[in-house]
């Protein structure tokens, strides 16, 4: 099967492991996720927030800079557990942004033209094929979320006059580990919603729907018939919930709420089920027709 | 070695039994895969390539479980699907060593092979446009080349010339006999297209309703089987048919004195005209043809399943 010669020739060179097929998906999903010029421009954007913590942190520990913009003293801009769940938030709906957009991409054409029927042919599982778009996915947001919110704390503590890092390795901490959480969470939802649509346009608005409507609809609930219960449909509640008490910041989201960790933690697992339930039913090379 | 082996296979989807009891070995170069809609061709791949379980059973493809070893075997064989499957936003190249990448091979080999195999296909010059722009015997075409970009061992294709022109149909026929001339790849072809089957297979499975209706080989068929003879005469009698049967030709006449004949090899044209010219019988029209796949198929679909054995029993059913 040459070229110029136009004939059929087998291939006898080596073949790559099983585990680098996974890693085929997540490089071409990579490459997928970034042709669009909108994933750049939404990646640049969502740097702005980190810069202006960057700044903040710059400001709270250089004296002549504060001097220069009137600060009055050391305590005008604190750098604490509370700075960085702040930090944190941004950095949450700046990957929610990015998900929206860009999870859709890595499935819907794969579905729109039909091309799960070739993929899965190859000796990839239906597993490794979702396990591949998640690795992709789970690594964008990394570049986003607990990537810059852990070198912004190693800025901090090279920043501080007095020695900060070790006291504060909580924030640390609860930093990575709330960045993971959301974004896992976040990867499997926007995948699972991605497959259930072809449309990518439309899979972005439901992606954010699915974050906000069912808090609206929480909120109604919690109005209406007087309980907290409703805030277990809130997810920005239940995050900023979890991260809070990761990061060590006290007091309430909203005084007078308080949902327990573990029930947070199961409501996310549920989610996190139905989407993979979703998935399952939905990445198959083949539909059994019923009837 | 036998490329497939199917021992009391059932398929169940949706509580319907899909496939029912398959039972044969499949040995051929290229192997057809015959049968109406719904007969369970489509299932069978589905099956071979282990994205559906059997029920009861096994099914194997060079010795390995279609289901257990699924991913070995999807190694070793490359799939055209029957319906348009690709992803229209990449360039023809790109899709191709993308799938190349998954069966295994190294970025570079795959990239190679990519360009090697569009270029064997035909689609060399239009390799860098986008695949939704291309057309639909294209589109077959690419399928093809992404099945074969990875050096398969047994190119599965499913209805290889659906929706081509002539033209097309004929490349592809020539492309899949180049493949099967080259001999290092083995071939299962399901069509329900009888003369692409006979332009490229010396093996044949029919199926029918999810029933092996015949298994057999083309060749040794064809062999088999007599040349039949169809004529129109004026003026003939019994005792030209008997003349006839007296040659060791099987006959049958019809009003109007149409008559049709199975001719053993011995038997040749000459002795027709020689009896006709004795007994002062016109014959106005002849018409001569071998037992052909289309003989074998409807055979198959009248009755059960067809062994090899009872097929020359059969070829009376022509008459």
């Amino acid at each position: 099967m040459s070229v110029y010669k136009h004939v059929y020739r087998a291939y006898t060179g080596k073949v790559t492991p099983d585990y680098a097929r996974v890693l085929v998906l997540t490089r071409y999903a990579f490459a997928e996720a970034w042709a669009s010029k909108i994933s750049i421009v939404l990646f640049v954007a969502g740097l702005i927030p980190l810069l202006v913590t960057l700044f903040g942190i710059y400001l709270a520990n250089n004296p002549m800079a504060r001097m220069l913009i009137g600060g009055k003293g050391p305590d005008v801009l604190s750098i604490d557990a509370a700075f960085f769940l702040h930090a944190l938030i941004a950095q949450s709906w700046v990957a929610l942004i990015l998900t929206s957009w860009i999870a859709p991409r890595l499935i819907t054409f794969d579905l729109a033209d039909n091309a799960l029927p070739i993929l899965l042919s190859h000796p990839i599982s239906r597993f490794g094929y979702v396990f591949g778009k998640y690795i992709a996915m789970f690594g964008i947001l990394s570049v986003i979320t607990w990537i810059p919110m852990l070198l912004l704390f190693a800025y901090q503590g090279y920043s501080a006059a007095e020695r900060w890092t070790g006291g504060h390795l909580q924030i640390a901490v609860g930093l990575f580990v709330g960045s993971l959480i959301w974004i896992a969470f976040l990867s499997i939802v926007g995948l699972a919603f991605s497959a259930w649509v072809k449309w990518r346009v439309v899979a972005s608005g439901i992606i954010f729907a699915v974050v906000l409507v069912p808090a609206g609809i929480g909120a109604i609930v919690t109005g209406v018939l007087g309980t907290k219960w409703g805030f277990l449909l809130n997810i920005p509640f239940m995050m900023a919930t979890l991260w809070q008490r990761l990061l060590g910041v006290p007091g309430d989201v909203v005084p007078g709420v308080y949902l327990s960790t573990l029930t947070i933690f199961f409501m996310l697992t549920l989610i996190s089920a139905g989407c993979i339930a979703m998935l399952n039913a939905r990445i198959r090379a083949r539909e059994v027709v019923r009837g | 070695m036998s490329i497939v082996e199917l021992d009391g296979l059932e398929v169940r989807l949706a509580d319907r039994t899909v496939l029912d009891g398959l039972s044969g070995t499949l040995r051929g170069k290229a192997i057809g895969l015959l049968g109406p809609n719904g007969a369970g061709k489509s299932t069978l791949i589905n099956t071979l390539l282990g994205f559906h379980r059997a029920s009861k059973g096994s099914a194997r493809v060079f010795g390995l479980d279609s289901y257990n070893d699924r991913g070995q075997i999807r190694g070793r064989v490359g799939y055209m699907p029957e319906n348009d499957s690709f992803i229209g936003n990449m360039s023809g190249v790109h899709f191709v060593r993308y799938m190349a990448e998954l069966a295994g091979l190294p970025a570079g080999e795959a990239l190679e092979r990519a360009h090697e195999a569009l270029f064997y296909v035909g689609l060399g010059e239009v390799r860098y446009r986008k695949i939704n722009s291309y057309s639909l015997g294209m589109k077959q075409l690419i399928k093809l080349a992404q099945a074969l970009a990875h050096g398969p061992r047994l190119l599965i294709l499913d209805e290889p010339t659906n929706g081509l022109d002539p033209l097309a149909r004929q490349r592809m026929i020539q492309l899949i006999k180049e493949i099967r001339k080259e001999g290092s790849v083995q071939l299962l072809i399901s069509s329900h297209l009888l003369r692409d089957i006979d332009e490229t297979c010396d093996e044949v499975l029919i199926l029918k309703k999810g029933r092996i209706a015949a298994l057999c080989n083309i060749e040794e068929e064809r062999r088999s089987n007599r040349s039949f003879v169809e004529l129109e005469t004026v003026g003939a009698t019994e005792q030209f048919a008997a003349s006839i049967r007296g040659l060791g030709c099987d006959c049958a006449s019809f009003p109007d004195g149409r008559m049709k004949l199975v001719v053993p090899d011995a038997v040749e044209t000459r002795d027709l005209y020689m009896i006709a010219f004795e007994q002062a019988v016109q014959i106005r029209r002849m018409h001569q043809r071998r037992d052909s796949l289309e003989d074998i198929f409807l055979r198959a679909m009248d009755g059960e399943r067809v062994p090899k054995t009872e097929v020359e029993g059969l070829a009376h059913v022509g008459l």
